[in-house]
């Protein structure tokens, strides 16, 4: 019974590929801009729900061109898109999270950027490099995302600190405070293991200086710089500041809000989240940026937008990029989704330029790194994952449980 | 087949065949034959066709393709995918992680499986001549969980298993008793999934039980009783040899359904804390749809395969009915 959902869908998603390639690879040299067509996009998340209105306003300006936007939620998006890339049929303009990238660029599925058109000093540093992959660009930065430190500031004038920590070394001692003085369960939430605990790290790994690839792609997650890293994360479980064990699932703004966790490093995202669930806490919290330990570095998210590599709408796919990318469009879409904007001019006017928590954002932005785009990569941070993992739980030292990390991720980009 | 529709196809074919063969006094005998394949065929292609490209294509796809290193890649080039040989299956048992997820399936299989069938037992037992009284609602509340979707299951249980503010946590906080954190603990993880899933696949094993022991004739329970056997040794000598088709057939159907457990990591831990519940089935979802390596996935499912084989048969020959 249970037997046809596991080998079945392994099976199925053969099936899919091996007889749908047949009808796949569109011919035809492509349709020019001003000619009348239909672009279909394939957007994910809140993005999918709001990108339609964009794209209705779009075709008001623009009569010879209907856009059909097409919602994907994140959960199913990996498979839709594999699916629909095995198929030939991904839609004319995609939206390509960060870590999906170099798998569909090494597919072959994407059509590379036109550098001569888009140019890479508009956007953030670390967004552009999300679009590349093996020397050439494939995605247009939509809109980027970073993590930063929420912290209640209430909570924080309890235990007698002075502001944000600005120092990793701070941020030991402040948790320290807030669990002792303030009388907080826990100093501060950290991911303690599972899927993706590399995101909840990669502040600590940048800000020490380290990194999983070097620019090269060579695998250094090793580094003294790296291993100093993770004794500092692991540091807050030994202690018991951090809890040890989450939950799937687990919402910490419900925690931050009954002042548990008095602390937590979080996305923009988080900013709509507190502020539409917990109305009462404003005025109580605030985003300072991620405390420093070589320098404060945070991590780089986002997405870009790709054009497939077998559309026949090419031309109108990237004017309507252009037009999703250009400094107005991406003010645009901040006024309607707060994401952050990956082009930096749209940072000079209006609200993104006076508001002093988008400043922290910002200029966070302006120093995050990124993974360099890797097809292996959701396999490579996974080795982090559980590297990370057993340094929590006080299996490993940090060191040996890098260095595990490390081989194995030399057996994957080697 | 052929014989249920034989009179009636070679009556049709008698009214047929009546002008041509009127002289010759005796009908062909080849041609209704011919006709019976072909109608036989034909109701049976719905469903060979479906079967055939829905279940037989997909296995034997797998097959070959657990010789392959199909990965990303191949998903736009599936014909450039390389021939490996059996790499994918030693590699399999150099890996840790498989390893581990074997382990881990046979701890979830060892000790659910007959805690299901003891239970399902006990409770069919009650159920059929403990309780009287409000017998259906009993029958609903242990079948209900079967019919429930897994994810509603899944919240519930979270909530009820969470350490700070959880069901079983309150219990303990009244009682004095720290317990432990069910989902979050390498040691505790693994029994409370068990646990769940023993509860979630009691309603189906009840059914099966209540039903052969409807089919247990009463002349042999008075027989016995007459002969002056208590409850126990009626359970022993009568009821539980009766039952054994009943029991073979839920065992295997247990078994191989525990064999393949997925649903119940996959949304409860997703296979931590620390691949403690870390199964077959999720590593081979994981290497497949998380990392792509559809290669070597389809040589788990190969592996995973042949072990289902075997014990299913293992456990044919063990609890074959010796009766008769």
């Amino acid at each position: 019974m249970h037997r046809a959902a596991a080998t079945g869908s392994i099976a199925l998603t053969l099936v899919s590929a091996l007889t749908l390639t047949a009808c796949g690879g569109s011919g035809g040299k492509g349709v020019a801009a001003d000619a009348k067509q239909t672009l279909t996009v394939w957007a994910m998340g809140t993005e999918g729900e709001k990108l339609g209105d964009v794209a209705k306003e779009y075709q008001k300006a623009h009569a010879n061109i209907s856009v059909k936007v097409t919602p994907v939620g994140w959960d199913v998006a990996h498979q839709k898109l594999v699916a629909a890339a095995a198929a030939g049929k991904l839609p004319d303009v995609v939206q390509m999270g960060g870590t999906y990238l170099g798998e569909f660029a090494d597919m072959g599925a994407l059509e590379p950027v036109d550098t001569k058109t888009v140019h890479e000093g508009d956007f953030f540093p670390a967004a552009w490099k999300q679009g590349t992959y093996d020397g050439k660009t494939y995605g247009v930065p939509w809109y980027v995302d970073t993590r930063t430190l929420f912290y209640r500031t209430d909570l924080a004038r309890k235990a007698g600190l002075k502001g944000a920590p600005a120092t990793m070394a701070d941020l030991q001692s402040a948790a320290a405070a807030f669990h002792s003085k303030a009388g907080t369960k826990w100093g501060i939430n950290l991911q303690p293991g599972g899927l993706d605990t590399v995101q909840s790290f990669y502040p600590f790994l940048y800000s020490a200086g380290g990194a999983i690839l070097d620019d090269q792609g060579k695998a250094v997650v090793n580094s003294p710089a790296a291993v100093h890293a993770l004794q500092e994360y692991g540091a807050f479980f030994d202690k018991g500041l951090s809890e040890k064990s989450v939950r799937p699932g687990y919402d910490v703004t419900k925690d931050f809000n009954t002042g548990a966790v008095p602390m937590f490093l979080g996305g923009p995202w988080m900013t709509s989240l507190l502020d539409d669930n917990y109305p009462n806490l404003k005025g109580k919290w605030a985003v300072a940026p991620v405390p420093a330990d070589k320098a404060s570095v945070s991590e780089a998210g986002g997405s870009s937008l790709a054009i497939s590599a077998d559309s026949d709408h090419k031309a109108a796919a990237r004017a309507f990029i252009q037009y999703l990318t250009d400094p107005q469009g991406q003010a645009d879409w901040y006024r309607r989704t707060k994401d952050l904007p990956a082009d930096v001019a749209a940072w000079k006017t209006g609200t993104l330029a006076a508001d002093p928590s988008l400043k922290v954002w910002r200029a966070q932005m302006e120093t995050a790194r990124t993974t360099p785009s890797q097809p292996k990569l959701t396999e490579i941070t996974s080795k982090v994952d559980s590297a990370i993992e057993s340094v929590t739980q006080g299996r490993t030292s940090a060191k040996a449980a890098l260095d595990k990390a490390q081989s194995e991720i030399e057996g994957l980009v080697g | 087949m052929s014989l249920t529709t034989g009179p009636a196809a070679s009556g049709a074919a008698v009214t047929k065949t009546t002008p041509e063969g009127a002289g010759a006094g005796r009908r062909p005998r080849r041609r209704p034959l011919g006709r019976h394949t072909l109608h036989g065929w034909l109701f049976s292609t719905p469903f060979l066709a479906l079967f055939g490209l829905f279940m037989l294509f997909p296995i034997v796809a797998t097959l070959l393709m657990s010789f392959t290193d199909f990965g990303a890649r191949n998903v736009t080039r599936p014909l450039e995918a390389q021939f490996v040989g059996l790499d994918n299956y030693t590699h399999l048992f150099e890996d840790d992680r498989f390893l581990t997820a074997l382990f881990n399936t046979a701890y979830f299989v060892v000790v659910g499986v007959p805690l299901t069938l003891v239970l399902g037992l006990l409770v069919a037992l009650l159920l059929n001549n403990g309780i009287d009284r409000a017998r259906t609602f009993f029958r609903v509340g242990f079948y209900a969980p079967v019919v429930t979707t897994i994810v509603a299951v899944a919240v519930v249980w979270r909530f009820v298993l969470d350490p700070s503010d959880g069901l079983v946590a309150g219990l303990g906080a009244e009682l004095g008793v720290q317990v432990p954190d069910f989902l979050g603990s390498p040691t505790w993880a693994m029994p409370s999934l068990i646990v769940m899933a023993v509860w979630r696949n009691l309603g189906t094993v009840m059914v099966l039980f209540i039903a052969g022991l409807q089919a247990v004739p009463t002349e042999v329970r008075e027989a016995a009783r007459l002969d002056g056997a208590g409850t126990w040794q009626e359970l022993r000598r009568i009821t539980v040899p009766l039952l054994r088709p009943t029991l073979l057939y839920a065992a295997v159907i247990t078994t191989i359904g525990y064999l393949n457990v997925f649903e119940e990591p996959f949304v409860m831990t997703q296979g931590g804390p620390s691949d403690a519940t870390l199964t077959v089935s999720l590593d081979m979802y994981r290497e497949g749809f998380n990392f792509f390596h559809m290669g070597y996935a389809s040589a788990m499912a190969y592996v995973l395969f042949v072990v289902i084989m075997g014990i299913t048969v293992l456990q044919l020959r063990l609890l074959k009915d010796n009766t008769r």
